[in-house]
């Protein structure tokens, strides 16, 4: 890539950084996610609109489709943003919703300006990255479905994947970050194609859920960082005491090696890997985020000893957070697997 | 491979990226020793000063110096990748001192005359140049080092001890920090003397290391007196101007390449060992493979920035730890996967890529030289996290 090209790319993704400030203003409280959470359906459907208004659910859609053409840096970018204030509307699985659609030539208006969120519900079981064999298998976690207007169900068709609508209201259960999950019996509605890309749609959404993790972890280690440079103990400062310096110093190894591993997938995506390639770059991204954001939160709470350990204190909600999406598209032990079967070996 | 012609030193920096990595490619084919690559040890210059001369007479020795002084002119980037083909080949490290921190020091602080007397001496091999920073009381405190240089007439007279002196037995000049200001604040009274080996009074003590080898020294200094023109720079400037020399080249502390060479060890001694199939051994092996390709990524995060003209900062320090405790988890899986074989001094069945017990020792310092890590996490909470104290 020429400097000119990597110069505009950079533009590009900064200008989507700078857009999500509509949503999550950075540095912005916590207050609207407090009052939005244990509520049904868990987040607020005008700012699911606003949402699609600006263009996000349909940010990796062909522009002659409606979409903006962004790449998965841009994406990415976003994701790590909305992480940052926790914003609970479902940007992911939106975005997948909407990516569905594009892949089997339905209608898509009503999906891209968030006027509807559809979710895919494509799972059987607990820790799983393929769909089921059984079309009337039950399909569970579905994300926000309390919210769902409808759903999107995939089907195995000899080696095809087929889409359908489908009916029926989900059985919610909420969520430690004060969302919820579906599960659909699902009643299997308009057949709107009878072959779709699914495996690199839920790769994208390992990878954007890789990158909101990102987002959340840079934010719940800032405030952490900030803690400790305030906090007084035994007449002093605690962030001068050398324990706690190397502790924080290897979260921040972390959140780098996060950030590197996220980005050099999103760019290696971007740039056209597929296959094996693509899915083992996306393991490691979502291994290495799994990983990380339940370390990086969880030494947070330590970091801040008592306070930490209070709903009213906003490391826990972060923590809470990466306790749901660690294992959404993917655990780190299933991706760990993934790449050991995908990627190839050499030149090391 | 194709050969490729071999452009001029001096046209080498014109060349874009690939093509330079090609050159260097062919380059090593053509000239490197086959007998000195992956050497299981440091080499002694009566070992790799062959190499040194071929470097020299190529025009190839200083790829970091300007043309004007006899070096290639390589822009940060491209010594990367001079780097990293040396690596993947196999080259072994020469006395590399007068090259990568001599030459350095006397071309940005040097007068004319030291240029003139010291540069030309480096490029024919003539001088061969070690380092004398450390002290017995001054390792990771650096800045508290005692060794003094105290004026008399027209010579400094040198006394004190340096440690850890990398092959001091193979040098004729040594380049010293010495306290010339013994009033001042610790970093405020060092400055930079050039010390010729043979000045009486210098009496030079190998160390042997864990791997039983003599690659570093004692040089002790009685009366040593050094003319007052090898002094660089200015007088009780040499802390800045040791600070200032830590350019890009730290990048090469988290060069992913020594892991990578860990780690492709670590395969073939599973198989040897018959558990590259089992399930335990491939979830370690897995997760040390995720993490090498994130070092990966993370290197290069720091090569574009060179790339793009940028400098360093003090976050480069997370590179070094990241690498070299990698480096000693692959080492530690070898030694458990290996069974008793662990315990054998020479390479296992007598083949150099089961080196274990080597490898394993040899990757102890890697977390104490170049700033331990723990002095690296210091610096990461102080100057990246900005953590009071």
């Amino acid at each position: 890539m020429s400097a000119a090209q990597d110069d505009s790319r950079a533009d590009s993704i900064r200008m989507v950084r700078d857009s999500a400030a509509a949503v999550a203003p950075p540095g912005g409280d916590l207050k609207r996610i407090r009052t939005l959470r244990f509520t049904d359906p868990g987040f607020d459907r005008a700012t699911y609109a606003q949402m699609g208004e600006m263009g996000w659910l349909g940010l990796r859609i062909p522009e002659g489709l409606g979409g903006a053409g962004l790449g998965l840096g841009e994406a990415c970018a976003l994701a790590e943003e909305l992480g940052a204030v926790l914003v609970p509307e479902p940007l992911v699985a939106g975005m997948l919703s909407v990516a569905a659609l594009a892949a089997a030539g339905a209608p898509l208006d009503d999906a891209l300006s968030g006027r509807l969120y559809l979710p895919l519900a494509w799972q059987d079981r607990a820790d799983v990255l393929a769909i089921p064999a059984a079309a009337d298998a039950p399909r569970r976690f579905v994300p926000m479905a309390a919210g769902a207007d409808g759903f999107l169900v995939p089907v195995r068709e000899g080696g095809r994947i087929a889409l359908y609508r489908a009916t029926g209201s989900a059985t919610i259960e909420r969520t430690q970050d004060g969302g919820n999950f579906g599960t659909l019996m699902p009643v299997l509605g308009e057949r709107l194609a009878a072959d779709i890309p699914l495996d690199g749609l839920l790769d994208e959404a390992a990878l954007l859920t890789g990158a909101y993790l990102l987002g959340g972890m840079e934010r719940a280690f800032a405030i952490t960082l900030d803690y400790l440079r305030t906090r007084s103990q035994f007449g002093k400062i605690i962030g001068t005491f050398q324990a706690l310096q190397h502790r924080a110093a290897d979260l921040k190894m972390q959140l780098a090696l996060t950030r590197a591993s996220v980005e050099s997938t999103a760019a290696a995506l971007d740039a056209g890997a597929t296959g094996d390639a693509r899915r083992a770059a996306v393991s490691r991204a979502k291994a290495r985020a799994a990983e990380a954001s339940l370390l990086v939160t969880r030494e947070c709470i330590q970091l801040h000893g008592g306070i930490g350990y209070t709903d009213d204190y906003d490391v826990g909600l972060y923590l809470r957070k990466a306790m749901v999406l660690a294992n959404q598209y993917g655990s780190a032990t299933l991706h760990r697997r993934r790449f050991m079967a995908t990627a190839p070996e050499g030149d090391e | 491979m194709d050969a490729i012609r071999i452009p001029l030193p001096a046209e080498l920096d014109a060349l874009d990226d690939e093509h330079f990595r090609q050159v260097v490619r062919s380059f090593l084919h053509a000239h490197y020793p086959e007998h000195l690559r992956n050497p299981p040890k440091r080499l002694h210059w009566a070992e790799n000063k062959e190499w040194y001369h071929i470097l020299a007479r190529e025009g190839w020795l200083c790829p970091g110096w300007p043309k004007a002084h006899g070096g290639l002119g390589l822009s940060p980037a491209k010594q990367i990748i001079l780097t990293e083909e040396y690596e993947r080949h196999g080259v072994a490290r020469c006395n590399d001192h007068g090259i990568v921190m001599l030459g350095p020091l006397v071309i940005q602080y040097g007068t004319e005359e030291q240029k003139r007397f010291f540069l030309p001496k480096i490029l024919t091999g003539e001088h061969v140049w070690c380092q004398g920073y450390s002290e017995p009381n001054a390792g990771s405190d650096l800045a508290a080092l005692r060794t003094e240089a105290v004026l008399d007439g027209d010579h400094y007279v040198v006394n004190g001890q340096k440690i850890w002196t990398t092959l001091a037995m193979d040098a004729n000049w040594i380049f010293l920090l010495v306290r010339t200001d013994k009033h001042a604040k610790k970093q405020e009274g060092i400055s930079f003397l050039l010390v010729d080996m043979t000045t009486p009074g210098i009496t030079v003590k190998p160390i042997i290391n864990l791997e039983l080898h003599d690659e570093f020294c004692e040089v002790f200094f009685d009366n040593v007196r050094v003319p007052k023109e090898n002094l660089v720079g200015q007088l009780n400037k040499g802390w800045d101007m040791a600070k200032a020399l830590l350019g890009f080249e730290r990048i090469f502390l988290g060069s992913p390449r020594q892991s990578g060479y860990a780690l492709s060890r670590l395969k073939i001694l599973a198989e040897r060992m018959g558990v590259a199939d089992d399930a335990a051994f491939q979830d370690t092996y897995t997760r040390l493979r995720l993490e090498f390709e994130d070092l990966k990524a993370l290197f290069g995060v720091y090569v574009d920035k060179l790339k793009r003209g940028e400098s360093l900062g003090p976050d480069v320090s997370m590179l070094k730890v990241i690498q070299t405790e990698l480096f000693q988890k692959i080492t530690d899986t070898m030694l458990e996967v290996a069974g008793e074989n662990a315990g054998l001094l020479e390479p296992m069945e007598g083949n150099r890529d089961l080196n274990l017990g080597g490898l394993y020792i040899q990757a102890r310092p890697a977390t104490i030289y170049g700033g331990s890590n723990e002095i690296q996490r210091n610096i990461l909470s102080k100057n990246v996290l900005n953590l009071p104290g």
